[in-house]
């Protein structure tokens, strides 16, 4: 990753929260056409390898660690909180705390659950398929129930007149990754078409903020789809399919730099100093590609995004610089709660401070219809696996801030399932968990509060009862 | 396709050795099954051995239901997926599990012969052989390109998937030999002081990950989107507008940026360049209309006043944003006439694409033009001058990194203060930066000096540096080397538990924790590397195992683990995977071999392979895999074959690599044999391969 010296990160930063962040309203979304109505928009912060259950779900304070658990023996009971299904004053757990100045816009969402479909690692499915729009069983031809993610679903429907459809960040810095692109993302645009992220803050600031080399592009497209359109012609019926790829990238890149022409003047303001090379700390990595998004959400480069802090899975101790004087392997400290309770609780605070930093940020950008960016947006914070140690895909942490323009109620707790827990192994494989009910719903609701006139999200069983406002 | 439940479906095993003594009257029983006269063997066997847990009651463990089958009401064939992976796991030895009868040895032998012959039937009756999906070059394979077609004297950019790099000039495939001494330096772990020229002001698009068990060439992996698209345009045009890009550096710049002579005409002179530029980026003769699209282009750009090499420039960076460059891909269909052109140039692609990682040269395109590559003598002709060539070293920049999974030694972190030795120098570099090197040059000798592929498990020699000599418990003399440059000697080591692949320092620590070793780990690498039988994907709730202190200090780690062995869920794997982990215990978590734990406890190291070939010591884990060696050279034609053909094979594969192993055995298992042999199968033919072709044998 290309970075920047501090001197360079702060005078980026300083721009970034005095220029593009007081980009006029009106101007900036003129290129959506309506002045007066304020776009509808989504994000996803996704937290790899769970979380400490019991400094993160009310209720489960005194819940067991996981101590020297084996598959039998291990406490799942003691993850049932035993709170009833409804809505709930919102209690901040000490993992939530950073959230305490937003507390009434945030919602805290407990009971869902996601299936996993055995046949591929639990972690490359858990991010993969996070947002996916298949059922678990449902596709024969990959081990992965995936399909077209949920933030590519939405945007088909409110991201058509944004220069970016979709823009997808990860704060995963590494240069030499071991794992399949399966740990590394979670925005597909349909079964093993990954939607790549931005990971390099210079390089991302460029591409959406500086079009100029962009136009460049614009007198070989033409000449570049001549060829794949006689190309086609000679391919097999299912290379034809997965060339498409090929023409909606192209077809992606002219509508960007169409709309992006139009939106010159208001992008030449902001007046960015380019980020030097240097080493940058986790925290303001994460911070810096959030600006990114928040920057882009804001003036109307795109109404869709999906955020990952980091990959599911990866091994390599990094830094935390603020909380560990020694780099840190999330995921195998994640093995071993017994020993690394105390480290694992900071982590899980470490990225709730970075989603409240983005949440606080949202909130001061004050919009034409009198509410604050976070007001009028849906960003969700979740993660694939409702504990790091057991690895299991129910009762996962969800929160979601902002009530996406008045849509959703905001400052609760709410309990969709009694049932939802942790579940034991019995004969081998996990009981499937009893009457949790699946995250599916919560992504039809959010789907069809979009406007997405869709009834059923993968494996959905109806919308989330209570959320609406 | 890919496997529905099963993802061992993948994977193939070797054949059965030949000679095993046969119960004449199984045998005949056997053949009056196959007419139909009665239950056949497999059926039988099935019910006496599978079905109380596959089926019975509606007991079906793993989801596999083998009732239907074994009662004869249904035909096994019609799932070839399924068949392939029961004649897998009894082949292996795999089931039924220990705790149940086994198949008694004759009967067994007889039934993976049977179960083979179904198998051959079931995919003998598909007519489609599997095809490599569509799918744009890799990152490696666009540089490899880039620097091919324009003949670069400097690197496109700095790859870190290039693991081991060449300092001293020791790669000359042509002399069939590798020296006695090399230099290299690692560019992951290294210090990066001195990397080599490249051009200036590019920024590559993002390195491609390997897929889980398997290359970073898998089709369903490399996928095209938008933001990929701007990284194409971007290097495309940051190429010709490099200060590097220069007729120093670019050895084709005669050809096609040289400023016109005086008498020239532009016209016509742009026509020339473009015909030749467009049929080496392409790969294929240019049709008449896409040279046409691209001459208008480049006429538009005269017209406005663009000197000539401005306009190829220009030109070069559309090149090398179309389909028709970035993407690999197949263009004959399955009813086109096997003489035609099309599967000619399909194969030319296809053969440096594996062997050189990048586009083919006028000579294999001049060949494929005359329709002639496919012909067999001329494909062995063309196979053995590319091994030749020097370009072969990006092959050996990816496939045995790849198939050696070496890539997992980045994460590779000993404890620092258990392992303080295995960290020298500010700011701590690894040992493991020389580790990794010995396989790889081991590989590269092999395929160099064309030596049986068994010395890959076994070799009487290896290559080593200052450090590793001291690492394995030597005294060299004088500096150790690193971090930059790294000096590496061949030596010959009597002692067998040294050479080959599977027994080095690299291996034995990116397969260990920070403080103790994986047996587990150890056993799925095994398994899937040198066996290409990875295990499924790791339960979703793999325990820790209880730390040492947590339990009596006086246990093995062995013991440590029979209680996972006893559960239920957990026996199926670890029955497979522990004895080949356990093997190996004798390398402690930083590959230095101990006869005790720190607990003064023995290590065991004994085992049983496949269940039939009992060991008690690494050595003899060493001999039970060459007892096994048609099974290994079987995996092994398998890794090279799915690397080859950018996708993972399938059930109507197993053929083609049973003829792999056949051919290999009969050239005392040479290296390049088997790439021959891997050329020459039909799936890497692709549906040329059909063609009636003379076999040198």
């Amino acid at each position: 990753m290309k970075t920047m010296t501090n001197m360079g990160r702060r005078t980026f930063l300083r721009g970034m929260g005095t220029s593009a962040l007081a980009l006029p309203w009106m101007e900036s979304l003129a290129v959506g056409g309506n002045h007066f109505q304020i776009p509808q928009r989504a994000a996803f912060y996704y937290v790899p390898i769970g979380v400490v259950r019991k400094t993160f779900f009310p209720g489960e304070e005194k819940s067991a660690v996981q101590q020297k658990f084996t598959n039998d023996n291990f406490d799942a009971e003691s993850t049932r909180s035993n709170i009833e299904v409804g809505l709930h004053d919102l209690q901040l757990t000490p993992t939530m705390k950073p959230l305490k100045d937003l507390k009434d816009k945030v919602t805290l969402i407990t009971g869902l659950d996601r299936t996993f479909q055995p046949g591929t690692d639990v972690h490359a499915q858990c991010a993969s398929c996070f947002l996916s729009s298949a059922s678990p069983f449902s596709l024969k031809h990959t081990p992965y129930p995936q399909a077209r993610s949920l933030d590519h679903i939405l945007a088909d429907e409110i991201g058509t007149k944004t220069p970016f459809k979709t823009l997808e960040f990860s704060c995963n810095s590494h240069k030499d990754n071991k794992e399949s692109i399966q740990f590394d993302n979670i925005s597909w645009y349909g079964t093993e078409h990954v939607a790549p992220s931005m990971r390099d803050p210079l390089l991302a600031y460029r591409r959406l903020f500086k079009s100029d080399e962009r136009s460049a592009y614009r007198n070989i497209t033409d000449l570049v789809l001549e060829d794949a359109r006689s190309l086609k012609r000679d391919l097999g019926y299912s290379d034809q399919q997965k060339f498409a790829e090929y023409f909606d990238s192209i077809r992606a890149i002219e509508t960007q730099i169409s709309r992006l022409d139009g939106m010159k003047n208001e992008l030449s303001k902001v007046d960015l100093d380019i980020p030097m090379d240097g080493k940058m700390p986790r925290g303001e990595y994460i911070r810096l590609m959030g600006d990114l998004m928040v920057a882009s959400l804001q003036s109307g480069l795109t109404n869709v995004a999906t955020f990952m802090v980091g990959p599911e899975r990866w091994d390599t101790p990094y830094l935390f610089e603020s909380l560990f004087d020694k780099p840190k392997s999330h995921h195998m400290m994640s093995h071993n709660q017994g020993k690394f309770i105390e480290d694992l609780i900071k982590v899980d605070h470490f990225y709730m401070e970075q989603f409240a930093y983005l949440c606080e940020k949202m909130d001061r950008i004050e919009e034409a219809n009198g509410k604050t960016l976070l007001d009028n947006i849906m960003f969700t914070y979740g993660s694939g696996l409702g504990d790091g140690s057991t690895h299991q895909y129910s009762a996962l942490p969800i929160i979601v801030a902002g009530s996406g323009g008045g849509k959703f109620i905001t400052g609760k707790h709410l309990n969709v399932s009694s049932k939802s827990g942790l579940v034991k192994k019995v004969g081998g494989t996990y009981k499937t968990p009893e009457g949790g009910v699946p995250l599916a719903n919560l992504w039809l609701t959010q789907a069809q509060a979009m406007g997405v006139g869709m009834d059923r999200f993968a494996d959905s069983t109806g919308v989330l009862p209570f959320l609406m406002s | 396709m890919k496997s529905k439940d099963m993802p061992n479906l993948r994977i193939f095993f070797p054949l059965m050795k030949k000679g095993i003594l046969l119960c004449c009257l199984t045998q005949f029983l056997g053949c009056l099954n196959l007419w139909g006269l009665g239950p056949s063997l497999h059926q039988t066997l099935l019910q006496k051995h599978c079905i109380e847990c596959h089926g019975l009651d509606g007991k079906v463990k793993g989801k596999v239901d083998l009732l239907t089958y074994a009662q004869g009401r249904g035909d096994i064939r019609e799932d070839d997926e399924l068949l392939q992976m029961v004649m897998e796991v009894i082949d292996f030895g795999e089931m039924p599990p220990e705790e149940k009868d086994p198949i008694p040895e004759l009967e067994r032998g007889q039934l993976v012969k049977e179960l083979k012959q179904l198998l051959r039937q079931a995919v003998e009756g598909e007519n489609e052989t599997a095809r490599s999906p569509i799918r744009r070059m890799t990152r490696l394979q666009y540089a490899n390109a880039v620097e091919d077609l324009l003949q670069l004297k400097v690197v496109l950019y700095p790859l870190p998937e290039r693991m081991m790099r060449d300092r001293s000039g020791y790669f000359k495939p042509e002399t069939g030999r590798m020296p006695e001494k090399m230099t290299v330096s690692s560019r992951p772990l290294g210090k990066s002081g001195l990397i080599e020229p490249r051009m200036d002001g590019l920024a590559p698009f993002p390195q491609d990950l390997r897929a889980e068990h398997g290359y970073d060439t898998q089709g369903d992996h490399l996928s095209l989107s938008p933001l990929l698209m701007e990284d194409f345009f971007r290097l495309g045009r940051s190429i010709v507008q490099s200060p590097s890009f220069t007729p120093k550096n670019v050895g084709a710049w005669a050809d096609y940026f040289a400023e016109l002579p005086e008498d020239g005409d532009a016209k016509l002179e742009v026509r020339k360049r473009l015909t030749k530029l467009l049929t080496h980026a392409f790969r294929r003769p240019v049709d008449r209309s896409i040279l046409r699209k691209y001459q208008a282009y480049a006429e538009g750009s005269l017209d406005r006043g663009l000197s000539l090499a401005e306009v190829m420039k220009e030109s070069l960076s559309a090149i090398l944003a179309s389909p028709r460059f970035l993407y690999l891909y197949d263009l004959q269909s399955e009813d086109e006439p096997d003489s035609s052109r099309t599967p000619n140039f399909d194969l030319a692609s296809r053969l440096s694409f594996f062997l050189w990682g990048s586009l083919p040269d006028q000579e294999l395109v001049g060949l494929a033009g005359s329709g002639r590559l496919v012909e067999e003598e001329i494909l062995v002709g063309q196979v053995d001058r590319m091994l030749r060539d020097r370009k072969l070293k990006r092959f050996c920049d990816s496939f045995p990194t790849q198939w050696l999974q070496l890539d997992r030694i980045i994460s590779a972190v000993p404890d620092e203060k258990k392992y303080k030795d295995f960290y020298y120098a500010a700011p701590l570099y690894r040992t493991t930066m020389d580790m990794m090197m010995e396989p790889l040059l081991l590989f590269e000798t092999v395929l160099i000096e064309d030596r049986s592929v068994l010395e890959l498990i076994d070799s009487n020699y290896t290559f080593r540096s200052p450090r590793l000599r001291k690492w394995y418990g030597d005294a060299p003399e004088g500096k150790l080397g690193g971090p930059v440059s790294i000096p590496f000697a061949r030596q010959f080591v009597e002692d067998r538990r040294h050479g080959g692949v599977i027994t080095n320092g690299a291996v034995m620590t990116m397969t260990s924790g920070p403080l103790e070793t994986k047996p587990i780990t150890r056993g799925a690498w095994i398994a899937g590397v040198i066996f290409n039988s990875p295990p499924p994907p790791p339960p979703a709730e793999v325990p820790p195992l209880p730390e040492e202190k947590e339990l009596d200090e006086s246990l093995t780690l062995r013991e440590r683990f029979a209680d996972h062995r006893e559960r239920a869920d957990c026996a199926g794997c670890h029955e497979k995977l522990d004895p080949l982990g356990f093997a190996l215990e004798n390398f402690d978590p930083v590959g230095r071999w101990r006869e005790k734990y720190h607990n003064g406890r023995e290590v065991d190291a004994s085992g049983i392979l496949f269940r039939t070939h009992e060991f008690s010591n690494l050595i003899e884990f060493k001999d039970a895999i060459l007892k096994e060696k048609n099974r290994f050279v079987r995996g092994l034609a398998g890794h090279l074959l799915a690397f080859g053909l950018g996708r993972e094979l399938n059930p109507s594969d197993t053929l083609a690599l049973d003829e792999i192993v056949e051919r290999v055995e009969g050239e005392n298992y040479s290296m390049k044999s088997l790439i021959h042999a891997v050329v020459q199968s039909n799936p890497f033919r692709g549906p040329s391969g059909k063609l009636a072709l003379h076999k040198t044998k």
